[in-house]
């Protein structure tokens, strides 16, 4: 007889059968009550020792958080630790305690509870969550005080299971014995909830969202097979279910392992061409992730993360720190810096944009550098002084002739007149272009000789080649890299950059496209660079080729 | 006495994480500070008053001081809910 099947929401992709773990968590029932008047100072005492050290254990795991990539679960436990805090928490708690003479346990479970009926009764969807928060965080003082400890809360769990809870609150899926889940089942949530966002950071499939109903009738059930790409729950699967999910699991393994072996490779065709796989960077704190993905260099590091949200523009100083952090963390291996690239769909401080119908077709990248000289020299100079640290290039966004690179290039020259003036030492700096309107794809010979580099920007070349917007739903099958209109352009930059003895890179989305590297490999691309989870994937398709 | 009528700007509100970062701040400073909406105080110090305040992102706040560094208090705290988070 074929399992009972469950749908939920495919949370966090990968197979797993095994065991149930059906947690519930403790219900804290305390046992003292009162105390006696004379102890009161120093219960009061006992509060605050154990939210002190609560407030400590959240910040260790927000912190191991933040080092492993989940800043948004970082962010929700940073808000817990201010609220163990809370001093208004704290003044209801120690009045429960000494006017009422109640241990500090209940007078905490009961403040908190007020405080989560308060926020219950909010319209706002997002603040009635937050009940959940208080109520996390003050159990997780009240056990402190009590002395049960929450590390024992899947202490039960024998071998590797997987776990079928109603809920998991940040707190409780920061602490799962990570070697032993083999999934995460629950009965509330959705992609976007914590323990959807952990369990992928964390590697491990989940499904969510079941619905209570569901999740006590899967209780019962001895084994489990759950599919997280899926997003569904085999409970008691047959023989069959069960040599489909072995399946599914051995490929899956299989996939990955196969991948792991490519980390760390340099990417070389069959025929021995070295094709760099290199990372897309949106700030300096994504370069340590992108070196264990396995990125030999950066292909595209975005200086706009430098300017956006910020009520002054950045000075040189800021922006040497953030490009030579860079530099240094690929130790020697070559960064491409692309110099800011924003328009009218984006504020700048400081700097008067017109309204413009089509931003995209508007004042822009180069466009607006080149307007804009000062603003330009201040990012120049710190690339200059930066690349004292290592192997830096800079590439121009949105060029449309060699007009505009022999602009830029005088206004590099003038800097570095500049520093040497100053006594500033400064370093070697190529120079690219990136290839995204057709323009400079038509232009290429021209361009070739006047840059070190092309980088081709295949997704806005794609939308301006095409004249389809990528953002519209519509024109999703006209949104296609491999239009033979773009591979038209990509071809005649590759010739131009051949004839002319220059490198050719990608970085747009086609460049980690498995059906598509090969094309880019083939017309004589030979840098790829993509968002850094990608590489190992890349690699392995180059490696094949 | 030191108070300042500001918008919110952060497109979270004074929510989780803005609140946050939000009531760090308040917290070194010495005055007593309140935020005031619509009639409705809540203690500059607490997340949890803070929040249940309710404030969205273009809701008009009145940040009020006391204290010692009142005026310092009032526009670090206010500088915080005019500009979008980082």
């Amino acid at each position: 007889m074929a399992g009972r099947r469950v749908t939920g929401v495919a949370a966090s992709e990968g197979v797993a059968v095994g065991p149930l773990f059906r947690y519930r968590p403790q219900r804290l029932e305390p046992e003292r009550t009162s105390i006696r008047e004379e102890d009161v100072g120093r219960e009061v005492e006992r509060f605050h020792a154990a939210v002190e050290r609560v407030a400590r254990r959240i910040s260790q795991t927000r912190e191991e958080l933040e080092r492993r990539g989940s800043s948004e679960e970082a962010g929700i436990l940073e808000a817990h630790v201010e609220l163990a805090k809370d001093p208004e928490l704290s003044s209801e708690v120690e009045r429960k305690i000494k006017e009422e003479l109640k241990s500090p346990e209940v007078a905490l479970l009961e403040s908190a509870e007020e405080f989560a009926k308060l926020f219950e009764g909010m319209e706002d969807e997002y603040l009635r969550a937050r009940a959940d928060d208080v109520r996390d965080v003050s159990h997780q003082i009240a056990s402190e005080i009590m002395g049960v400890s929450s590390s024992s809360l899947f202490s039960q769990m024998e071998g590797p299971s997987v776990v079928v809870a109603q809920n998991l609150t940040p707190s409780e899926t920061a602490t799962l014995p990570k070697e032993k889940v083999l999934a995460i089942v629950t009965a509330e949530g959705s992609k976007t909830s914590h323990v959807a966002i952990m369990a992928r950071s964390m590697g491990i499939p989940a499904v969510v969202g079941l619905g209570g109903e569901a999740v006590e009738e899967l209780s019962t059930a001895s084994v489990v097979a759950v599919d997280g790409g899926e997003g569904y729950v085999v409970a008691d699967p047959d023989p069959e279910e069960l040599t489909l999910f072995e399946e599914k699991e051995r490929r899956a393994s299989a996939e990955r392992e196969s991948l792991e072996t490519f980390r760390h490779v340099l990417a070389r065709t069959r025929s021995g061409r070295r094709i760099e796989v290199s990372a897309n960077l949106g700030s300096p704190g994504e370069a340590e992730e992108a070196l264990r993905w396995g990125a030999e260099g950066v292909g595209l590091f975005r200086t706009e993360f430098l300017f956006m949200q910020r009520e002054s523009l950045p000075e040189e100083e800021e922006q040497y720190e953030a490009y030579a952090t860079v530099a240094r963390t690929f130790s020697g291996r070559p960064v491409i810096v692309r110099t800011l690239d924003v328009g009218g769909d984006k504020d700048l401080p400081g700097i008067d944009q017109p309204e413009e119908e089509n931003p995209f077709l508007g004042w822009r990248g180069i466009r607006m550098s080149l307007d804009e000289p000062e603003l330009f020299k201040i990012q120049i100079r710190a690339l200059l002084r930066a690349a004292t640290e290592g192997d830096l290039k800079v590439m121009f966004p949105m060029v449309t002739g060699v007009e505009e690179v022999r602009k830029a290039r005088r206004l590099i020259e003038e800097c570095e007149r500049e520093l040497e003036a100053e006594g500033k030492p400064k370093g070697e700096l190529e120079v690219g272009v990136m290839i995204e309107t057709p323009a400079a794809a038509l232009c290429a010979k021209e361009l070739a000789r006047e840059v070190s580099f092309f980088s081709i920007g295949t997704n806005d070349l794609v939308q301006y080649t095409l004249a389809a917007d990528r953002g519209n739903e519509k024109l999703k099958s006209l949104y296609r890299a491999d239009h033979p209109a773009v591979l038209k352009l990509i071809e005649m930059s590759c010739r131009a950059a051949e004839e002319e003895g220059i490198w050719v890179g990608v970085c747009g989305e086609a460049a980690s496209d498995p059906d598509l590297i090969p094309t880019l490999v083939e017309l004589g691309v030979s840098e790829l660079s993509m968002s850094p989870p990608s590489i190992p994937r890349a690699k392995k398709v180059v490696s094949e080729l | 006495m030191f108070e300042r009528e500001v918008s919110v700007v952060p497109k979270a509100g004074l929510h989780s994480r803005p609140a946050a970062r939000f009531v760090k701040t308040a917290r070194g400073f010495r005055s007593d500070i309140v935020v005031v909406k619509d009639g409705n105080e809540a203690n500059a110090k607490s997340p949890l008053r803070l929040m249940t305040l309710g404030a969205k992102c273009g809701d008009r706040v009145t940040i009020r001081a006391t204290g010692e560094d009142e005026r310092q208090a009032v526009e670090a705290l206010a500088e915080i809910l005019s500009k979008e988070e980082e």
